[in-house]
């Protein structure tokens, strides 16, 4: 039975290859971030701590860049698609994927100005650190607001980390999720290596043993369970409120209901800047949404009607096929 | 040119007096040796006690970070990997190509091939998570129908680099037979019943010969494309993944090279040092010491050669971050190890270009121990660099490798030393029936007739211990 | 808004249960099944209590206690354990919505530092006591046969609202002393005396949506406003409507608020007034806008403030000021606001009333600034505070006009400045009562200190500060058993003292949770709806958490008041001093909770420390780069931190956050970072009295020390990546604005 086993395995693989994906999905759990409407709060983040046991690592670690945040909100004080000349750039790594260069004159500049070559230049003797510091905008101040986006994982459907894991214990679920499995991870750290968004975190310590001193760990969530040091962690859209949701829809011998549920970043949002739902349900909020920006599953290149349109994925030249929808930032200039 | 006559061995040479020689070599260690043995276990012990330590608390121990979630480790694991290149490639190589002037010095090289292997196989176990669990790599049949990931390049790894290390293993034993026979017959005590049995009845007739030829030259022929993949399955380690300065078509090729590149001065070093410490002047010649640099010499400029296409592809490429992560090896914080492995890997090698230099043994060993380092530091530009700098700008930062790293990569080199220190004691780490073979042609070569004349064993038998050497040519 | 519905339908399983916070009260500790490490006993489930069902979590509504926003909330409770909390849908305040701070409630409640015993100052140090023993000192020193009456006993609160403030007034007037001091650090005293001289309402109700442009000189809306949750919604609506609002921030020093802001402009501290007039004079211009009611004197002192000297002033260049003008013209009805940073200042009044004056010359007042009326309930009424009752009670204090205090809510030994000196003071009062949770500093301080119940644990009823569409009451009932037997409710200690002294009226009341019961039996039949019984409804509303009381509909009538500005010098060669508060820490209440601690700063991403706030050109000048550790020091005295530089802060200010800098505080507080509060001049606003938070005037030296400032954050910028990526709102609007998209 193990060989038939591998066997159908193999041919899933394969088939995965050659028609791009796995396909016999039960949902296809996706998500839409309006970053029109975030204003970068941490609310969705710590509602996040709260839901799935992320430790607190304490200011050391932090300095280390071992805290584990799995949704985090980035915050950029540029934005290359304001300044005319960073337009094309700004679309680099989708430009060369697709095969046609930006123009050689623009190409270096936006990865340059807060880079090295005028840490080199200009300020050298500096640590990494402010190499790669401030200097948002052109002009004396911060002309705009900063640019929040909130990371969490981006469920790919083409997924860079799953290939790599040597064990199997990071694959694709038929709820077109990228499950980690706790128990089955060695710790290897090749898929987070291979991510290209950094959302997957490392047990580089027994956190729980000082995360939550008596009664603290009263709070933790029995629905999921405390990690232990040298398995890989990452968001999982809140696995367990899926898991109770379809379990109930199953009971009562329904279909889930959009909306009858959602992860906990997603209902705390204060400005409902996330929204969270099944894409295979065609009347489910995030479809809707991704139908309106035109934009498709399983595609490198959006070939959008409208190219106005705001919906775009981060990295998405890189064709990992991610399950979140971002809604570009809108400024009144 | 005035060494251009030079000859590769004495061919008078008396092959009695070869067995005398090289059997001394595994005769009552001197001092020094113990003292070698002593540092070696010192260093070794570091690694344990760090390791101990990183197995209890963590990787965090190892100032590990996202995004820098290889370090050191994967970096010298590549390192020792690479080392174990030479040894059996070269010799397997040469051995089909008839060069003759391996003979002397290609057993330790093939020793150096395994227990480097040995040492690399540590590194993949110390750098995971939950060790405790590497087994799960291995496609085991359980009842749970669960199997490893095939498509991953870790698992890959795992299977040639056990299959090198057997064969290489292999191939080195199995050049030892004829060998360890002369020592079976030549010593007492332990020795002789370990001899014997490894020696499997070895009684130097013909037809052993023949089978042990036609063994040889076959294991010869599968290790070279063998350890060539092998290499090339590790740089996939790399070139499958996305991250840029990662995924590089010139990897395969280029990790080979950089493999034979640091096992040739590794040879360097430990001729140098065989060479001094057991007298063997005169199997070891300077001539062939010329020999080895110069093949250094030319693996080094084909290092170099493809270091520049990698450049070069990355900078004319249209590859933004991939580019950012070139410069930021020139100019960021890892500059000045870049800059360091530049100059040991591409410069300091046209020290090889030069008689003088060459022929002139503490130079070389300051040189091939330079070499070496700075092929380490490249595989340490491979891993740091682009884990600092890749997609996301969130994640870029830079952590120092903590002392745990620093001790297990320190202790590593102690670990191969502790096995070679006690390879060199145990077994001859000169192939004296191949050297007398090389004797025996060169001698030919030299004076048919004289070679006639001397070709007679009875003649051997007056000369020898008096007892009749089973050399059997 | 997704993820609502789960909570009514979890609703529906406990419907049945009336009275469910009442077997929460009585639920005992071996429910809680967990194994913890072999230290509790596991009871099996053979009968379990009638509302725990082993595995199912049920939600129980309560609120938020950890701003006075006083957000509805639902609480996760499993296996009688609170675990989650999470928005109320039914709370008009924050609809189902929460805020970071909201989220991290529970780990007030399971802080590992929480007092857990009376405490008593004997002999200069604090013992723990008995509660009888703590009583009887109590009884000893505020009982009848004490003799204490009058002002010479003190309240010294936090926001107080709902039945509790009820009880504390009760209380006071018992005791016959009008002495009830509120304080918050963080709030918008200024501007509400502004509204209520200029528009009769104190907090009138500020429609976002309404507005196609908010400008903004340093409200904090979505961030320390007073109602976060509230206004973030809001701000979502003012984003998408059918054409999307402008917010332009003008501010020193960059807010979560300014994070979001199409147009942020740096303001020179203290002259936003000045601008705001200066806008309004370009308004004026050629008399396009006539404004009704606008008098002489105002109008000649706005003509006064033309581009040139405004820019002189502010700082703001011309084409800046031109343009802002410009939108607000174009974009009406727009809302005008003022923060804190616009309050700070010793003419903070005048300030916020020249900007208030651009909100009536805009037209502003009934379209987007709309009154917010008044409860039938005005006793339950929020009592906001500023930081004018911290002076008072330094001042009687320092004249030795008070016995006893009793604190509850506020921590002003933490948040007074130095320069007041309150901690020596203090020791002029004999008997100082702390009411609190956590061992903060003026617990530590106090004589005599009473642990109480958490928010988490304890009944009480709450009216937001800001009652926005309805006025409505949020009832707060217990979430789980109390972790410490040794605490005591706060109502129900309340309810003692006055049984104390006013035996006859309240002997009835068995506890405060039966004085709530009956207070909500009270409740008119308006209030009440479709209730058959007193049981029904009181099931009811502790199901829904919140009770729409009705709201009694106000006027504003908008009136001009004196407005004159100091004479503004130019650049002194000092630097201004904003101790910045961020949605997180806020007050430095916070500071106990590792998840705030490691919530990075929305703006800098600092984590777990202080920082120093300063601009590139700053920097430069100063020699300094981000890490480096500098020395800001006052008059008063000097804070040490290090510094993190960008451009989101005006060249002549250095911005340290507050909250941090704890002397107690627990575990996670104690000796991490600096306080900025510590080192504030003691300079009010005139008008007001308000303590002026921006008025302090620093040096700033480099220390010579530097490490990598530890933040979450890589790069300052995106590189050329495409990860945020921006459209102009021409572009929405064509696409999306007009539409309604799901």
């Amino acid at each position: 039975m193990s060989l038939d086993n591998i066997l159908t395995n193999w041919s899933r693989y394969r088939k995965g290859a050659e028609e791009g994906g796995f396909h016999e999905y039960e949902h296809q759990w996706g998500m839409v971030v309006d970053l029109n409407k975030c204003i970068g709060c941490n609310a969705c983040s710590v509602a996040c701590y709260a839901e799935n046991n992320l430790p607190v690592v304490g200011e050391k670690r932090c300095g280390k860049n071992q805290a584990m945040n799995w949704l985090r909100i980035e915050r950029y004080w540029d934005e290359p698609d304001l300044e005319p000349y960073n337009a094309t750039p700004s679309a680099n790594i989708d430009a060369w994927i697709e095969g046609n260069p930006p123009a050689k004159k623009a190409e270096l500049r936006p990865s340059m100005p807060s880079s090295y070559l005028p840490g080199l230049l200009e300020e050298g003797g500096q640590s990494f650190e402010q190499r790669v510091g401030f200097n948002g905008t052109k002009g004396e101040f911060q002309d705009f607001g900063a640019s929040f986006l909130p990371m969490m994982c981006q469920q790919c459907h083409a997924a860079t980390c799953e290939p790599v894991c040597p064990v199997a214990a990071t694959y694709h679920t038929p709820d077109g999720l990228n499950a980690q499995v706790y128990n089955r991870c060695i710790g290897s750290r090749y898929c987070s290596n291979n991510c290209p968004y950094r959302l997957r975190y490392f047990n580089f310590w027994s956190y729980y043993e000082d995360a939550w001193p008596e009664p603290l760990h009263m709070q933790l969530n029995p629905d999921l369970s405390v990690r232990d040091k040298g398995v890989m962690e990452k968001c999982t859209f809140c696995i367990q409120r899926i898991r109770v949701a379809k379990d109930e829809a199953k009971m009562e011998n329904r279909k889930v209901i959009d909306g009858e549920f959602s992860t906990a970043c997603v209902q705390t949002c204060p400005t409902g800047a996330l929204v969270f739902g099944d894409m295979q349900n065609p009347d489910s909020q995030v479809s809707k949404l991704w139908s309106y920006h035109q934009v498709e599953r399983g595609k490198t290149k959006q070939n959008k009607e409208n190219k106005e349109l705001r919906g775009y994925r981060v990295l998405e030249g890189l064709n990992t096929d991610p399950s979140v929808l971002y809604l570009e930032r809108v400024r009144e200039v | 040119m005035k060494y251009v006559n030079e000859k590769d061995i004495n061919e008078e040479i008396k092959w009695a007096q070869i067995n005398t020689d090289i059997l001394q070599s595994l005769q009552n260690p001197r001092k020094a040796y113990w003292v070698a043995i002593a540092v070696c276990l010192a260093m070794l012990s570091c690694a344990v006690v760090a390791e101990v330590y990183q197995y209890q608390t963590g990787l965090g121990a190892a100032d590990l970070n996202r995004p820098h979630m290889w370090g050191l480790y994967i970096a010298t694991f590549i390192f020792w990997i690479g080392m174990s290149h030479s040894g059996t490639l070269l010799s397997a190589i040469l051995h089909i190509i008839h060069a003759d002037w391996r003979k002397p010095i290609y057993r330790f090289a093939e020793a150096m091939t395994t227990f480097s292997l040995m040492t690399a196989g540590f590194f993949p176990m110390i750098h995971l998570g939950r060790m405790w669990n590497l087994y799960w790599v291995i496609p085991y049949v359980s009842d749970r129908g669960i199997w490893p990931n095939f498509r991953s390049p870790l698992v890959w790894d795992a299977f040639a680099i056990t299959t090198y290390l057997t064969s290489s293993a292999l191939f080195l034993f199995i050049g030892m037979i004829p060998d360890l026979a002369i020592c079976r017959d030549n010593v007492t005590g332990w020795r002789k019943k370990l001899y014997t049995v490894l020696s499997l009845g070895w009684q130097g007739t013909d037809r052993q010969w023949r089978h042990f030829r036609k063994t040889y030259m076959l294991m010869a022929c599968f290790l070279i494309p063998l350890a060539v993949s092998v290499h090339s399955i590790v740089s996939s380690d790399f070139a499958m993944s996305i991250m840029p300065g990662w995924h590089v078509t010139s990897f395969p090729p280029y990790f080979v090279a950089g493999a034979l590149y640091s096992g040739c001065a590794a040879i360097i070093t430990l001729f140098i040092l065989l060479r001094y410490f057991f007298r063997l002047e005169e199997y070891m010649t300077v001539a062939l010491m010329e020999k080895t640099c110069k093949l250094t010499f030319a693996i080094a400029m084909v290092w170099t050669y493809l270091n520049l296409v990698e450049f070069g592809a990355t900078w004319y490429g249209h590859d933004p971050v991939a580019k950012e992560v070139l410069i930021s090896k020139f100019v960021g914080p890892f500059a000045p190890y870049f800059w360091a492995m530049m100059f040991f890997g591409s410069v300091l090698p046209f020290a090889l270009a030069f008689e003088k230099l060459r022929r002139h043994m503490p130079t070389m060993m300051v040189v091939s121990i330079l070499l070496n380092i700075g092929m380490w530091l490249e595989r340490w530009m491979i891993v740091g660099p682009t884990l600092s700098h890749a997609y996301a700008p969130e994640a870029w930062n830079f952590l120092w490798p903590s002392i745990v790293q620093w001790a297990i990569v320190f202790g590593s080199f102690g670990w191969f030393g502790l096995l070679f220190l006690i390879f060199v004691k145990v077994f001859p780490c000169v192939s004296m029936y191949e050297v007398k073979e090389m004797v025996f042609h060169r001698r030919r070569e030299a004076h048919a007739e004289v070679a006639e004349k001397f070709h007679r064993r009875a003649a051997d038998v007056q000369q020898a211990t008096g007892r009749p050497s089973v050399e059997g040519a | 808004m997704s993820g609502n519905d789960i909570n009514r339908r979890d609703f529906l399983k406990i419907l049945g249960w009336s009275g469910v916070g009442v077997a929460v009260a009585g639920c005992d500790r071996p429910t809680t099944v967990t194994l913890e490490e072999g230290k509790e006993e596991v009871v099996a489930y053979l009968q379990p209590e009638e509302y725990v069902i082993p595995g199912v979590g049920v939600w129980f509504a309560s609120t938020c206690q950890q701003c006075p926003a006083g957000c509805g909330v639902h609480g996760r409770v499993r296996e009688g354990r609170v675990l989650k909390m999470e928005g109320n849908p039914d709370s008009p305040i924050n609809k189902g919505k929460l805020c970071q701070m909201g989220q991290a409630g529970v780990q007030g409640h399971y802080n590992p530092d929480r007092l857990k015993k009376p405490m008593l100052r004997k002999g200069g140090a604090l013992a723990e006591v008995s509660w009888e023993e703590a009583l009887a000192a109590l009884e000893q020193k505020v009982g009848p046969a004490s003799g204490l009456a009058g002002d010479r006993f003190a309240w010294f609160t936090g926001t107080v609202s709902g039945h509790q403030s009820v009880l504390l007034s009760a209380h006071l007037a018992a005791m016959g002393s009008k002495n009830h001091f509120i304080h918050e650090t963080i709030n918008n005293a200024v501007a509400r005396t502004v509204n209520q001289d200029m528009l009769g309402e104190a907090m009138p109700r500020y429609d976002l949506p309404a507005a196609k442009m908010v400008l903004s000189f340093g409200a904090d809306l979505v961030g320390t406003g007073s109602s976060p949750v509230h206004f973030s919604g809001e701000y979502a609506k003012f984003r998408t409507g059918a054409t999307r609002g402008v917010l332009v921030q003008v501010e020193p020093k960059m807010t979560l608020t300014g994070g979001s802001a199409d147009l942020w402009v740096a303001i020179r501290p203290g002259t936003e007034g000045v601008l705001a007039l200066g806008i309004a004079n370009q308004l004026l211009l050629g008399d396009e806008l006539k404004v009704a009611g606008l008098p002489e004197n105002l109008r000649t002192l706005i003509t006064a403030y033309n581009l040139e000297k405004v820019a002189g002033i502010t700082g703001v260049t011309g084409d800046r000021i031109t343009r802002i003008a410009k939108l607000l013209k174009e974009r009406s009805p727009s809302l005008v606001l003022a923060g804190a940073s616009v309050e700070g200042h010793a003419h903070g009044y005048q300030s916020a009333a020249a900007i208030m004056v651009l909100n009536i010359v805009l037209g502003n007042v009934g379209k987007t600034i709309l009154p917010s009326g008044s409860s039938a309930f005005p006793q339950m009424e929020a009592k906001a505070g500023g930081t004018r009752d911290l002076l008072a009670l330094a001042d009687a204090a320092d004249k030795k006009a008070l016995d006893v205090v009793f604190f509850h809510g506020a921590n002003p030994v933490y948040t007074a400045p130095a320069a007041l000196g309150l901690t020596d003071k203090l020791k002029n009062i004999p008997f100082k009562v702390v009411f609190a949770v956590h061992p903060d500093e003026t617990a530590m301080n106090a004589d005599l200190v009473l642990p109480i119940l958490s928010a988490h644990e304890d009944w009480g009823t709450h009216m937001g500060v800001y009652q926005p569409e309805q006025k409505s009451i949020s009832i707060q009932q217990p979430l789980m058993e109390r972790l410490y037997p040794d605490t005591k409710g706060f109502g129900d200690l309340l309810l003692a003292l006055l049984k104390a002294r006013q035996v006859k009226e309240y002997e009835s009341f068995a506890d405060y949770y039966g004085y709530l019961k009956n207070a909500f039996a009270a409740l008119p039949a308006s209030v009440k709806g479709d209730s058959i019984s007193d049981e029904d409804f009181w099931g009811k509303s502790l199901q829904k958490g919140v009770l729409n009381i009705g709201t009694v509909a106000g006027t504003l009538n908008p009136k001009m008041v004196e407005i004159s500005f100091p004479e503004f010098k130019s650049d002194a060669p000092d630097y201004y001093l904003v101790p910045s508060a961020q949605l997180g820490l806020w007050d430095g209440r916070h500071a106990n909770l590792p998840w705030l601690q490691e919530a990075p700063d929305q703006i800098s991403k600092v984590v777990w420390n202080s920082w120093v706030e300063m601009h590139p050109a700053t920097a430069a000048k100063l020699g300094v780069k981000e890490g480096d550790f500098v020395k800001v020091s006052s008059a008063q005295g000097a804070v040490e931190a290090q510094v993190y530089v960008y451009k989101g802060i005006h060249p002549q200010v250095i911005a340290v956050p507050m909250g941090q800098g704890h002397e107690e505080y627990g575990r996670y507080a104690k000796g991490r970072g600096v306080n900025p509060l510590k080192i504030l001049a003691p300079v009010v606003d005139a008008k007001t009295g308000e303590l002026a938070l921006y008025g302090t005037r620093v040096t700033v030296a480099q220390s010579g020390r530097r490490e990598v400032l530890v933040k979450l954050m890589g790069s300052e910028t995106q590189l050329g990546r495409k990860m945020v990526s921006t459209v102009t709102a021409s572009v929405f609007n064509r696409t999306e604005g007009t539409k309604n998209v799901t």
